[in-house]
Formats: structure tokens, sequence, C-alpha cells
């Protein structure tokens, strides 16, 4: 017995089955709109196809699109395998290219850049002997700039080594009103890499030591106890903010 | 339709990146071989070269001619004479008798080694370097005993026939006057 609300019902239910193809029918456009970024993959054209009544049709779409672009993707193919062919050469060349190079570099005697770079060899040699001058001159009148030196242009283990080296001088600098003046006679840069770099030194030292002569007519007298002793030493120095400064003074075991 | 446009960009993307890849390469390829090339044909690598062969011969010659053991005098003085040349090689030859004379005297060995060296100077094509040799020279007497000295050598080097010999040897003065 049916009644007009299970009339409607069922009148809805046909309606909508009924409506189902239609927008399966409407989504023809949609799946043609869907299938257009699609031969990017192929596999994303399968997709929205299977969801849809127009499946068969997108399958046999993409069959027949394989088949009729067959003949122009081998045609594709030939340019494709020549680039591949010469991207593979060019960058077996240059990856070849690049280790010989590197391998070139890497030769111990260009890698010391000592007289090839003349503008760092020269720098490097200037402001050592400047800091080997003024690391190991001291006035007992005036050690302002001693310490200045010490505190500036050494580092690591250059200042034990520096305070070991002067330590028993300095014990006795202010009592015997010691005077020590170091000048660099000759320099060679032994080898530079990079920021650092090793400087064989040969310096004179004089040292001497005005106390000990209540007379001060005889201060000229004084001065020619001074000693001459002649020096040889290799510092390693690093560069800072620009400066060379002392990282080891190598006094080859003395 | 756009059918037959759609068709060969299946290949295009993939011909549109292996292009790119192929560009990329070539470009890599010319950069490191524009490296390479630079590396092997760069002046300042043979520099280089001489140099440290320079500073090999000159040290090697500084401990020759600061080697000698009086058993052994003419072979240690065919040493010195062959790792020298021009004005040091004429002196040494001229002063051989004399000297054997001496060391046979003195019975003494000495011995030398290179604490460490570098060149100062180098002339690469006219074959001329200087170099400083810090030196630790062990004397021993005939009764064994043996004292060190440390010498600061100033050492010039000149090149004959492909080879760095000393031209020139002394010790750095001190004290400002030429001590020797």
């Amino acid at each position: 017995m049916p009644t007009p609300r299970h009339h409607l019902n069922r009148r809805r239910r046909q309606e909508a089955l009924a409506d189902r193809p239609a927008p399966g029918g409407g989504s023809r456009t949609p799946a043609g709109v869907l299938t257009e970024p699609a031969p990017r993959t192929g596999q994303r054209a399968a997709k929205p196809v299977r969801e849809t009544a127009a499946e068969p049709k997108g399958e046999t779409e993409a069959r027949e699109r394989s088949a009729r672009s067959s003949g122009s993707e081998k045609m594709g193919r030939v340019p494709l395998a020549v680039l591949c062919v010469l991207t593979l050469l060019l960058g077996g060349f240059a990856g070849w290219a690049y280790s010989r190079a590197g391998e070139l570099r890497d030769d111990p005697a260009r890698g010391n850049t000592a007289l090839t770079d003349l503008a760092r060899t020269s720098e490097i040699k200037g402001q050592t002997g400047a800091a080997v001058a003024a690391l190991f001159s001291y006035d007992h009148a005036d050690t302002a700039p001693f310490e200045r030196a010490g505190k500036t242009l050494l580092t690591g283990k250059a200042v034990a080594q520096h305070r070991t080296l002067l330590g028993g001088v300095l014990a006795k600098a202010a009592q015997q009103k010691t005077v020590i003046t170091t000048t660099v006679t000759d320099s060679a840069v032994e080898r530079i890499d990079g920021d650092r770099a090793r400087v064989l030194v040969y310096a004179d030292q004089s040292s001497v030591s005005t106390a000990g002569r209540p007379s001060k007519g005889k201060a000229a007298g004084a001065e020619d106890q001074g000693v001459y002793a002649g020096a040889m030493f290799a510092v390693d120095v690093v560069r800072r903010d620009g400066r060379w400064i002392v990282e080891n003074i190598d006094t080859f075991g003395r | 339709m756009t059918r037959p446009v759609r068709t060969p960009a299946g290949i295009r993307p993939a011909l549109a990146v292996a292009l790119v890849l192929t560009l990329a390469a070539g470009a890599s390829a010319a950069w490191a071989g524009r490296d390479w090339y630079a590396a092997a044909h760069d002046d300042s690598a043979g520099y280089a070269v001489q140099r440290d062969e320079a500073l090999a011969a000159g040290e090697q010659a500084v401990q020759n001619l600061n080697t000698l053991d009086h058993k052994r005098v003419e072979q240690g003085l065919d040493l010195w004479e062959s790792s020298t040349t021009g004005e040091l090689h004429k002196q040494l030859v001229e002063g051989r008798e004399e000297f054997t004379g001496q060391v046979r005297a003195a019975r003494t060995v000495t011995t030398a080694r290179v604490l460490s060296g570098a060149v100062t100077e180098l002339d690469d094509r006219a074959g001329r370097a200087r170099l400083l040799v810090a030196l630790r020279i062990t004397v021993t007497t005939p009764d064994s005993k043996s004292t060190d000295k440390d010498s600061r050598m100033l050492g010039e080097l000149t090149r004959t026939d492909g080879r760095w010999k000393l031209s020139a040897l002394g010790q750095a003065p001190v004290g400002g006057t030429a001590a020797g």
C-alpha cells in the first residue's frame, strides 16, 4: 500500500539514481579537464577516470594516445639519448679535470707560497722582523714597549716560550739596569700555508748592563760592557686581524 | 582539441630536463677544464718547484761542506768539490792539499745537521738563489770529546747543468760587522 509518502521517497530515490549518471555524464567535461595535465605522468590520467563512469573511455583514450604518440616518442628518444650521452661525457670530463687540477694543487711545492707570493713573503718577513725585535728588546727605563709587544704579538704556546727565554734576564733586569736590543739581520720565509708561516731568523742581540758602576762619569765605560751575540731560531707566525703574530718559537733545542 | 599538442608533450619535459642537465654538465666541464689548464700551466708552480729543488740541493751542499772525517779526507773533499761551483769551487780545489794536511794532523771528525733552511731569493731564469741554513756542527776530537756549535750559514747557489750547486758560503756576521 503505497502511501504518498512512500511514493515520494521512491521517487526521490529513483531521481537520485537517475541523477547519478547525470553528473557522471556531466563529469565527462571535468574528466577531460582532469586528464589534461595527466600526460605528464600517465598514472594520473587513470586516477580520476577510475572514479567516474567515463572510466573505460578514459583508458581507451590513454591507450589511443600512447599508441599514436609512440611514433613521435621514438623520434624524441634519439635527441634524448644524445643528450644523456653528452651529459655523461661532459660530466665525466668535468670530474676528471677537477681531480687532475686538485692533484696538481695538492703538490706540496705549490701549497707553499713562500717566494711565489712575493707580496705576502715580504709582508711576513717585515712583520716577523719587527715582532722579533720588539719581543726581544728590553729597556729597564721604559718597559712599556716590551710589555705591549708581549701582549699583542704573542699567541698560544709562544707566550710561555717567550717568558722562559727572557725569564732569567728579566729577573735581574731592573736591578742591573739592563738594556737589550735585538735586531734581525737576516730572515727567510720557509713556508707559507694560507694564514700560517714559518720564518727562519738570524738576529743580533746586544745586552748592556749599566748597574754596578757608581761613577756616572764612567757611563761610557759601562756601555762598553755590551755583549753581542748572534742568535738563530725559527718562528711560526699566524695571521690574526691582518697582522702576523708569533705562535711558536723554535730555538732548535737550545 | 588539444590532443595533437599533448602527445609529444609526454617526451618534451624529459627532453627539457636532459637539455638542462647537459648544459649544466657542459658548464661544469668548461669550468673544470679551465681550472685544470690553469693549474697545469701555472708559472708560480714551476717557480715553487725550482725553489724546493734549490733548497734541497743547497741544504745538502751546506751539510756536505761541513762534514769531514780525517780518515776519509779524500772522499770528503771530493764531495765538497762536487757540491760546489764557481769561485767557491776554485778556492776548494786550490786549498785542497793544505787543508788535507791540516785535517789529518788534527784528526777530527766533523759532522753537520741542518736544523732549518729557507731560500731568500730565487732567480729561476738566471739560475741563481740565496739561502739561509741553520746548521749544527759537531766536531769530535781524537780523544772522543765532541762539541756542538750552531752556525748561521748564508749560501749562494748557482744552477749548472740543471743542478743547483753552492757558489758561495759564509757565516752571517755578528754585531753588524763581517765576522766571517
